[in-house]
């Protein structure tokens, strides 16, 4: 095995690495300022029109903190799976299987076992998030060993997913009963919603994996350039095989979540977020064509969506601006983003 | 009248279910007559207690039900399920449309082929059937709930449970889906009689309980004395209730839901909601069913047969004769 010092200056030359880095450092610095004008934006509608603060109320950042943890759970992975130059289009249903199966699970301990309600909800979020390890691995093994393209691999795997869950679910949403596991989606410590400290916790782990750790490095290097970074002596296969991994399990827990704050299994809880998710990632600065990206970005990526469409309903918008909006950030955060490659010497779409 | 005369119908048919036994062991299973139910999409309980009610008549007058449909709510989806189970030739096809125009043809084609057309739930061209006008009123029949009544249902509870004055508005899916669209506009026209109660901008949620989550919080943001919300549908409702939770004002700010799996139980007892609408899908299975069975079987049915609604609430819901409407998976 190859350590990381003997690794080939395609990947450590520290003069590429630099110049990456400082265009990631200027994209996520980006997706920050936006989200910075957008809250100006909403503050100073919200003083004229209702003489109210939007930025310094604790009500709203509550509410808008919660609305983000959704799809950004899924957009933690979704930003490993982006920056190797994959996409995984399978999170949403995966996230709807990892949900059916937790209330099932938190249910069947509960009722059939008369475990007490804090195992009973330990046993649906370790089941829940159990279960995602089949799809995570056979998304890796498709496209890391099989070598079908992440978006054909994914998509069948969307399928699955989604038709497993349905089945589990009878087509139905599952209910569950259980006042601690509805407490880890509803109750706030120190006035912090629960599911936001356990997304800050998930955001923290995510970025020193990435910015941090070897695993982190060669993700990088792999979406560069797959061919380098498999000639530098990265296991690549491997690495595949551990993203898609990583990124279904970032959407069980997601999907464990959504039981908790629902009090309900839905097979569907996911599917409206992945496109969501892949959109806060690419507005975090990340590169659909792999190689740039951070998590930081993301969550700037993931607040300008939530700000977006919780200030336009706060405001009082006609509803289907929000859609307009939330297309618009898009295709500017891209535009941006290929105009800066260009300047700095990037990669661009030809 | 047209019910009166429809009960009569099934009673007659439930005698000859009873004689049906005597003859059993001769007629093999190729003589039963084939109805094939297609719903608009099989993961929803809705069409899953529609199935069962189908099923139910089908047991009772010996016939045999197909019951085929596509995973989700598309045109492009429904209509090859269609067209495999025309291959199959049954008597009639039940069939929520998913489309008021894009189905017509396809079904012209069954119709052609001499299979018997009934609409359930929703409907083809503008639902008015067998009047000679028109390219869409070959069906037989149209059997579902009245989704404008069920909305203005909706609104006079809640305008009871707010004491008839405040602002309310209603969480509704996306534009452009005939039911909730008939139930926003049934819930918006039936608050106008209500002088003291404003409706606000309905929010739509793409069916995302967590934008129904956040756009309730972000309403009442602005809304403090906001008093009610209808979320027409299951995950509208779902949402605005979670918002309502994460606000920390359940059981102050009124909601109204619609449709009503079992889920809803411990939600009304607990004042999360504080009432929803129950259509009866099964009633929509089982008339839908018959009206085919009676017309392939030679006997007038009625055009049009709507089914009813029950309005449950936390005080309600332990009520056999209310308990008995929740949608049920088994």
């Amino acid at each position: 095995m190859a350590a990381p010092e003997t690794l080939t200056p395609a990947i450590h030359a520290r003069g590429k690495v630099v110049g990456r880095s400082l265009l990631m450092r200027i994209a996520e610095l980006r997706a920050w300022l936006f989200l910075i004008l957008l809250l100006i934006f909403f503050e100073t509608w919200a003083r004229v029109a209702y003489d109210a603060s939007f930025v310094l109320n604790t009500y709203n950042l509550q509410s808008i903190s919660v609305f983000a943890t959704a799809p950004l759970l899924l957009a933690l992975g979704q930003t490993f799976v982006i920056i190797s130059a994959g996409i995984d289009l399978s999170l949403g249903f995966v996230m709807g299987l990892a949900s059916v199966i937790a209330a099932h699970a938190a249910n069947f301990a509960a009722v059939q076992l008369g475990l007490p309600a804090p195992i009973a909800m330990l046993a649906g979020l370790a089941a829940g998030v159990a279960v995602t390890i089949i799809p995570g691995l056979v998304n890796g093994g498709l496209i890391a060993h099989l070598k079908v393209p992440p978006f054909i691999g994914t998509l069948g795997m969307y399928g699955v997913a989604r038709g497993a869950a349905y089945l589990f679910a009878g087509g139905m949403t599952i209910s569950v009963s259980n006042d601690w596991y509805s407490a880890i989606g509803n109750n706030r410590v120190l006035g912090i919603p629960v599911l936001v400290i356990l997304t800050v916790i998930a955001c923290v782990v995510m970025h020193y994996m990435l910015s941090q750790t070897r695993f982190g490095q060669h993700t990088y290097a792999m979406g560069a350039s797959q061919a380098a970074a498999r000639r530098a002596g990265i296991n690549t296969k491997k690495l595949t095989m551990k993203i898609y991994f990583l990124s279904a399990i970032m959407a069980g827990v997601g999907g464990v979540l959504y039981t908790g704050r629902f009090s309900a299994g839905a097979a569907q809880a996911g599917e409206p977020l992945l496109l969501d998710s892949i959109a806060a990632v690419v507005i975090g600065g990340a590169s659909l064509f792999g190689g740039s990206g951070t998590i930081w970005g993301t969550v700037a990526g993931s607040l300008v969506i939530a700000v977006i469409q919780y200030g336009l309903v706060f405001i009082d918008v006609e509803p289907f601006w929000q859609f307009v909006a939330v297309g618009t950030v898009i295709i500017i955060s891209v535009l941006v983003d290929q105009t800066q490659r260009r300047f700095m010497g990037g990669r661009t779409v030809e | 009248m047209e019910r009166r005369s429809f009960v009569k119908l099934l009673g007659a048919s439930g005698v000859a279910a009873a004689s049906m036994p005597m003859l059993a062991g001769k007629a093999s299973a190729a003589d039963k007559v084939t109805i094939a139910l297609i719903p608009g999409l099989t993961a929803d309980g809705f069409y899953v207690t529609m199935h069962k009610g189908a099923e139910a008549a089908a047991k009772a007058v010996g016939a045999k039900l197909i019951y085929q449909g596509a995973a989700e709510w598309n045109v492009s989806l429904q209509v090859p399920v269609l067209e495999a189970v025309i291959a199959k030739a049954p008597k009639a096809i039940l069939i929520a449309p998913t489309d008021k125009q894009q189905l017509i043809q396809p079904l012209k084609k069954a119709n052609d082929a001499g299979i018997s057309v009934i609409c359930v739930d929703t409907f083809i061209g503008n639902g008015v059937f067998q009047t000679g006008a028109g390219d869409a009123d070959f069906p037989i029949a149209y059997v579902a709930s009245d989704n404008v009544l069920g909305g203005r249902m909706a609104a006079r509870a809640l305008a009871k449970a707010i004491g008839e004055k405040g602002k309310v508005y209603v969480s509704n899916v996306k534009p452009g889906v005939s039911t909730t669209d008939q139930r926003e506009e049934g819930f918006k026209d039936e608050m106008k009689n209500y002088s003291g109660i404003s409706v606000l901008e309905t929010q739509f949620n793409d069916d995302d309980a967590n934008k129904a989550a956040a756009q309730f919080q972000a309403v009442l943001g602005r809304t403090p004395d906001l008093a009610g919300v209808f979320g027409a549908n299951l995950f509208s409702a779902g949402g605005t209730a979670n918002g309502a939770k994460q606000a920390g004002v359940t059981g102050k700010v009124k909601l109204a839901g619609f449709d009503a799996p079992e889920s809803i139980v411990p939600q009304l007892k607990d004042g999360t909601f504080e009432l929803t609408i129950a259509q009866h899908p099964a009633e929509i299975g089982y008339f839908g069913f018959m009206s085919a069975y009676a017309h392939v079987t030679g006997n007038p049915v009625p055009t049009a047969i709507g089914t009813g609604f029950t309005v449950m609430t936390g005080a309600n819901i332990d009520d056999p004769n209310v308990s008995k409407y929740l949608y049920k998976s088994s």
